[in-house]
């Protein structure tokens, strides 16, 4: 009795130090991961760089005299830069630029992004960390979006204008946002469940089902014929959320964000510290042990996926509170972004923040850099590829750990490996 | 995992094969009889409907269905869903489960045309027209990308899932910033010459081929028995880490096909939104579920998503005022029922996970 005690304790132990250990190891992974998305992102640049015509080269292979039209080091410090609004004189005396402020439109830009990613980022990250491939964030926020924008511009004429109609006005297009969203969300989970339907197909294929009755619905039934596009009639101003210190027009609102950062911890407090946290993370990782251990699968299969859809479409509500005002037909692919968003914060939600914010400092350097050069923003897209890439194969930094350590270096442990590759 | 004697390996793997491929054509023989028997049905009822009552719907309908255009517009729309079908027969039942089909047919569709506009459309290198040696490049381009995701999940046993995640998004994202680089927009703008009918010629070809080469050849029995059974073929001394890259390396040669196929027969590359595949990888993977990992069902199944385009079209034509994005989700809403209520196929044992040879 005492004896199993004590084992129980030592394994432990010894679980908790796996734990932590992965955590750090999945860390340093996602930043090489970065790290050489970023090199191969660099060699692309280079390579369109020979597609197009320029009269001066940027860039010259070293030794030869072969001529890059980009030079990828240039491209990358424009994008950083870019991102936070340009601080840095770039080839100029004098390194910070004097007249910059922190509250500028393109680092609001940047932060909007991040907002969004926050929560696209999370929708994935439940859903993979119960070891369900949700791919479908992407419907869920169209249809999330699209919810919130026809309920807010047919409930504004109920309540009063002003401050009070519009906190009202907001937190009900929040709310219709996640329950379209969520509801969204719950039917892969049920076709999951109930049919065993592979839930990655699933999702992709309701991806493109959302956005097609989205644009039917809005093009023959709610569309506002004095716009050039299919897009629904503006929610208010009243009752859409306010940039307070960054320009207006970067359509970042202080709300969302720190909207975003309470979703977090929520998100963080469940998954960790509920019995049903604990439901979705054994499933996640042990689905047979977590069955055997009296979780039913079927629910929290649902469940997951249930939540997952609200977060997806909460990002859809804040695409309209934030940015757009109305839902319209071309939705961005923050869906997607999510992916990559959830992989690089391995599933962690903690971990979603700074990967969020790096990748929204990608999206707000891309814009910059398609402004001042001729390389297209679709870069981001390239490098969203690509970091899941390199994220998926651990196994790759492992060798290259091995043999920077040499061989008689840590061996990994097959526990920690397992337990690693399990929760992706 | 059963460990098999040593001695008599090559035996216990021949008579495991044999006794499992007929189980497994029994098994198909009734699955495929069974769909086969129900679509042969539908059109008999709408055969009778349309004779009953030529001036309704159905009478349209059946008028549709039987006419030789439509049929060649329905073999046209599939061709590129059963290339990528195929395709994926391939990776899976050698164990690796290619999900990055989607990116695979995009990126050849992109190289193709991209190629076929730099040599100059009209252009012929050596008799050979310029949008031939461009459906070649759409091949190599998509045979590249497979190669960078075998390498990923057989040396590097990335989660398969994940890595084909990755393949369909960087495509995703390498097609239009390659289109906006080259052509200038995300679209390619019309090259001013088609392919033809030519790959449908191809794909019935390749459906034959591909039947052939799994059911009735040794390289096929090892490409099975590498998703079924890799120990076995390990100890029969057979390569199982080389059977698979030749199992994904011909995913890519077969989507290649069908992602050059579906750019070069209309004659350009659009890269807006979701790019021109919109989702024939995802439905081509359904299709090869449907049709029970046996390349004539791939067939079937992708002829029937691409005979439900067909229909849709000449609907449109005949003034049915039917939105046509809304018909255009049907195919997705196929998908989904098929999954949920038909396609309970038996996947591959080994398929998904990596294999480690033993020494």
């Amino acid at each position: 009795m005492s004896r199993a005690d004590r084992l129980r304790g030592r394994i432990r132990a010894q679980l908790g130090w796996l734990v932590e250990r992965s955590a750090a190891e999945r860390a340093l992974i996602s930043l090489a991961s970065l790290f050489f998305a970023i090199i191969v992102g660099a060699v692309i640049i280079l390579i369109s760089g020979r597609v197009t015509e320029c009269s001066t080269a940027a860039f010259y292979l070293p030794f030869t005299s072969i001529g890059f039209c980009y030079d990828p080091v240039q491209i990358y410090l424009l994008l950083f830069n870019g991102a936070l609004g340009s601080p840095f004189l770039l080839g100029e005396p004098g390194l910070i630029d004097p007249s910059w402020s922190v509250f500028n439109f393109r680092f609001g830009f940047t932060l909007k992004e991040t907002t969004l990613l926050i929560f696209t980022g999370l929708s994935v990250a439940i859903s993979f960390r119960a070891g369900l491939f949700n791919i479908g964030t992407q419907g869920q926020l169209v249809i999330g979006a699209l919810g919130t924008a026809l309920v807010m511009v047919y409930a504004a004429p109920l309540v009063p204008a002003g401050l009070v109609g519009g906190v009202v006005l907001i937190i009900l297009g929040l709310a219709v946002g996640a329950i379209f969203g969520g509801l969204y969300g719950a039917i892969p989970g049920l076709l999951k469940a109930y049919a065993d339907a592979n839930e990655v197909i699933t999702t992709i294929m309701l991806n493109f089902i959302a956005a097609n009755i989205a644009f039917v619905l809005v093009s023959s039934v709610f569309r506002d014929p004095s716009s050039s596009v299919v897009a629904t009639y503006e929610i208010p101003d009243y009752a859409q959320l306010p940039s307070l210190a960054f320009p207006a027009s970067s359509n970042f609102s202080e709300i969302g964000l720190i909207a975003g950062v309470f979703a977090i911890a929520g998100l963080y407090y469940l998954l960790e510290h509920t019995s049903f946290g604990y439901d979705i993370r054994t499933s996640g990782v042990q689905p047979e042990a977590a069955e055997y251990g009296g979780v039913d699968s079927k629910k929290t299969i649902v469940r997951s996926l249930t939540i997952s859809g609200a977060f997806g479409g909460i990002a859809g509500a804040l695409w309209v509170l934030m940015q757009t005002a109305r839902w319209e037909s071309s939705v961005p692919a923050l869906g997607f972004d999510g992916i990559t968003v959830s992989i690089l914060a391995g599933n962690n939600p903690i971990g979603v923040l700074p990967a969020a914010l790096l990748f929204g400092m990608l999206k707000g350097g891309a814009v910059e850099v398609a402004f001042q050069t001729d390389v297209p923003s679709d870069l981001i897209g390239v490098l969203r590829g690509l970091i899941i890439l390199f994220v998926a194969m651990p196994e790759f930094f492992r060798m290259i750990g091995k043999r920077l350590l040499g061989t008689d270096g840590q061996a990994p442990d097959a526990g920690t490996t397992d337990g690693g590759d399990a929760d992706e | 995992m059963e460990v098999m004697p040593m001695s008599e390996d090559d035996e216990t793997l021949g008579r495991a094969t044999a006794d499992r491929s007929l189980r497994s054509r029994l098994t198909n023989a009734s699955y495929i009889k069974r769909v086969l028997a129900g679509l042969a049905g539908i059109l008999a009822l709408l055969g009778v409907l349309g004779l009953l009552f030529p001036t309704s719907v159905a009478g349209d309908l059946s008028r549709i269905v039987f006419r030789w255009s439509v049929l060649v517009q329905a073999l046209r729309i599939s061709t590129p869903i059963a290339l990528a079908a195929i395709g994926g027969i391939f990776a899976e039942k050698s164990g690796v489960i290619n999900i990055g089909l989607e990116g695979l047919l995009i990126i050849s569709a992109f190289a193709a045309v991209y190629l076929t506009a730099v040599l100059g459309p009209d252009t012929t290198i050596a008799f050979i027209p310029a949008i031939w040696i461009g459906f070649a490049g759409g091949v190599l381009a998509s045979v590249v990308l497979a190669w960078v995701f075998a390498v990923v999940c057989i040396e590097f046993k990335a989660d398969q899932i994940i890595a084909g995640l990755a393949v369909w998004l960087i495509a995703l994202g390498l097609a239009p910033f390659a289109s906006t680089l080259y052509f200038g927009s995300r679209d390619s703008g019309s090259l001013g010459v088609t392919i033809g009918n030519w790959p449908i010629v191809i794909m019935i070809a390749s459906v034959a081929i591909a039947w052939v080469v799994l059911y009735r050849t040794s390289f096929g029995r090892y490409i099975r028995a590498a998703g079924e059974n890799p120990r076995a073929l390990d100890t029969a001394g057979v390569n199982v880490s080389r059977i698979r890259y030749a199992g994904v390396l011909l995913s890519g040669v077969f989507a290649g096909m069908g992602g050059a196929s579906l750019s070069l027969t209309i004659g350009l590359f659009g890269g807006t939104g979701e790019t021109m595949v919109e989702g024939r990888g995802f439905i081509a993977i359904v299709a090869y579920l449907f049709g029970n990992y046996n390349p004539l069902g791939a067939f079937g199944a992708s002829l029937l998503f691409g005979g439900l385009e067909a229909i849709q079209i000449r609907l449109q034509q005949l003034g049915y005022a039917i939105p046509d994005t809304l018909v255009q989700t049907i195919p997705y809403i196929v998908v989904i029922l098929v999954l949920a209520f038909v396609g309970r196929t038996r996947i591959p044992k080994a398929a998904g996970e990596h294999y480690e040879t033993e020494e």
